[in-house]
């Protein structure tokens, strides 16, 4: 396992997206130096100043980021699937003594791991600046790490299921913007948007459906943001308090959505240990 | 125990777009034994990569069952002690010949560490790629490549080894130089199975050989059986034939082609030994007998050209 997933580090490292990668989040950082520079945050302000100025600005960033961030972790790992599945290359790799289903979870994993440490360094990296600058320091920004990690994970196994079925990076990269981008955001605005637009209750239902059917990459941002900003997450539903225009998350999204990722990989594991190559 | 042992293996294909089927494999059954160079002949399409690609679990069979040391190939530890080079093999283009080296070896169950990397030395050595061991394979010609597949097929020091096309692309040298190491793998005992389309090599190098044609092992057994040529035999005498013995010989076999010190005879062996002993009767000296041999590639042909008439 451990030589496939070192094996797909590599394969990263040898792309050239890989340098467009790390040359965006260098951008990135320094962006966030200039800006934390801009607003004089060194000395002036109270604790109570700082932490609400950092939280405000963790908050932006993930607001602003966090889809583009997964959209580029997936178009530089989008590729390993179907360059793994390439003729003379699968069959060297299956003539091992190794199951099936272990290649694919090390292959998937690697994935995952390489995203994994590009947002240590990332989030790291911005959570420090913050931190130097303001004097406040607040390890809550650092789960962005992890909840990025996960909702990377759970596209993956989408381009994972793509890449097995059409061994096709560009298929896989369109039907992901066409989730992350559309979709998924137009579903987690039905109630607001769709529902009162369309009153059929047959309609809703089946928009209730795909919103539960579906991962929620973007709700992983809003739980991630609540968990800063230490505000209530609710268990099982979502709820919006037209009074005071607040809207609180629920577990329930990213629940559904690791249960997305079990399914969707559990059928790429089937698929993928009975094809012929 | 067989190192290699099918049960009639039936492979059926749905063609993608005509959604016809296709029979890759019929009913095929045989086996290998240890220490043995097995050579897999057949025209293109004759199922040939399939039957490899089935025996390494790359490829499912509709029916039968196929062993590998007596496991079943559905089972990857079958796959322990086998070695195995691709036709057209893609290996990871970003790393160093060596570095392919290791990576396969670890996935073959090698443990990274000295033992490995004395065994990538020495197969580094033994492929005359020790100079390039640190360059990047996308700078390696099609030569080189096929002489690291090699190499990364034997790095494991694999009981059995399948060779699909292994001198594909190489120098007349390079092909010497894989036959020798060929050889060498066969002397200490370990198991060769090849797929080639040069029949000659094939000649040279195997023991045993399967001819298959659109599915069907339609020709199974020894290289030297094989390429026996059945009941034809020629003669060599010391002196010329007279008129007298030339008339005798045709009266036992009036099909003998009879040359000046030359009698060839495809009558069976009653009738060799009738014109033997016509001609020992006749005081004739008899210098050599021999059965006629045809080689590989003529028999080859022979035996797809009567099957494909059938």
């Amino acid at each position: 396992m451990l030589t496939i997933i070192q094996n797909t580090f590599r394969e990263a490292l040898a792309k050239k997206i890989f340098i467009g990668y790390y040359i965006f989040y260098a951008i990135v950082i320094l962006i966030m130096i200039f800006l934390v520079n801009m607003d004089s945050v060194e000395g002036v302000m109270s604790l109570a100043d700082s932490k609400m100025l950092v939280h405000q600005v963790e908050t932006g960033f993930l607001t602003i980021s966090w889809n583009l961030i997964i959209f580029f972790s997936l178009i530089s790992t989008a590729s390993f699937i179907p360059s793994m599945l390439e003729k003379g290359t699968i069959d060297l790799l299956i003539s091992k003594p190794i199951s099936r289903p272990m290649i694919l979870i090390s292959k998937y994993l690697g994935a995952v791991l390489f995203v994994f440490l590009s947002m240590v360094f990332l989030m790291g990296s911005i959570w420090l600046i913050l931190s130097l600058k303001s004097g406040y320091w607040d390890p809550t920004f650092l789960l962005s790490i992890l909840w990025l990690t996960l909702a990377f994970a759970v596209m993956y196994s989408i381009v994972v299921i793509i890449g097995l079925t059409t061994q096709s990076t560009v298929v896989a990269i369109l039907v992901n913007f066409f989730l992350i981008f559309v979709l998924c955001p137009l579903l987690s605005v039905r109630e607001a948007v769709i529902f009162s637009l369309v009153t059929n209750e047959t309609v809703q239902f089946v928009f209730d459906f795909l919103y539960y059917l579906f991962p929620k990459p973007g709700e992983f941002r809003d739980i991630t943001t609540s968990l800063i900003n230490s505000e209530q997450i609710n268990m099982w539903k979502s709820s919006a308090n037209a009074e005071t225009g607040t809207f609180t998350i629920s577990w329930l999204s990213p629940i559904s959505s690791v249960l997305f990722l079990l399914v969707t990989m559990a059928y790429s594991i089937y698929y993928f240990a009975k094809k012929d190559y | 125990m067989h190192v290699i042992e099918t049960q009639n293996l039936y492979k059926e294909y749905t063609q993608k777009f005509s959604k016809q089927k296709v029979n890759a494999l019929n009913d095929f059954t045989f086996n290998v034994e240890q220490g043995e160079i097995f050579g897999l002949l057949g025209p293109n399409g004759a199922g040939k990569t399939t039957l490899i690609k089935i025996l390494l679990a790359i490829t499912f069979p509709t029916n039968g069952s196929a062993k590998l040391f007596g496991t079943d190939v559905k089972n990857h530890r079958a796959k322990t002690k086998v070695g195995y080079l691709p036709e057209n093999h893609k290996f990871p283009s970003y790393l160093t010949g060596e570095q392919v080296l290791k990576y396969y070896g670890q996935l073959s169950g090698m443990s990274a560490g000295t033992d490995m990397n004395k065994r990538i030395d020495e197969m580094l050595g033994m492929m005359n790629l020790t100079q390039w061991r640190n360059t990047k394979i996308k700078k390696y010609s099609k030569g080189m490549m096929q002489k690291l597949g090699l190499a990364q097929s034997m790095l494991s020091d694999p009981d059995l080894i399948f060779l699909d096309e292994p001198t594909d692309g190489v120098d007349p040298i390079g092909r010497k130089e894989i036959r020798d190491i060929l050889a060498q793998i066969k002397s200490r005992g370990k198991t060769i199975f090849l797929n080639s389309h040069l029949l000659s090599e094939v000649e040279m190098i195997c023991d045993r050989v399967a001819i298959l044609n659109k599915g069907d092992l339609i020709k199974e057994g020894n290289v030297d059986d094989l390429t026996k040529a059945e009941n034809i035999f020629a003669i060599h005498t010391v002196d010329a034939l007279t008129m007298d013995v030339k008339q005798k010989v045709l009266a036992i076999d009036g099909n003998a082609g009879i040359g000046e010190k030359e009698i060839n005879t495809e009558a069976g062996i009653d009738k060799l030994n009738s014109i033997i002993d016509s001609l020992r009767s006749d005081g004739v000296k008899i210098q050599t007998v021999n059965q006629k041999t045809s080689t590989l590639e003529e028999l080859f042909i022979n035996v797809i050209k009567k099957d494909n008439t059938n």
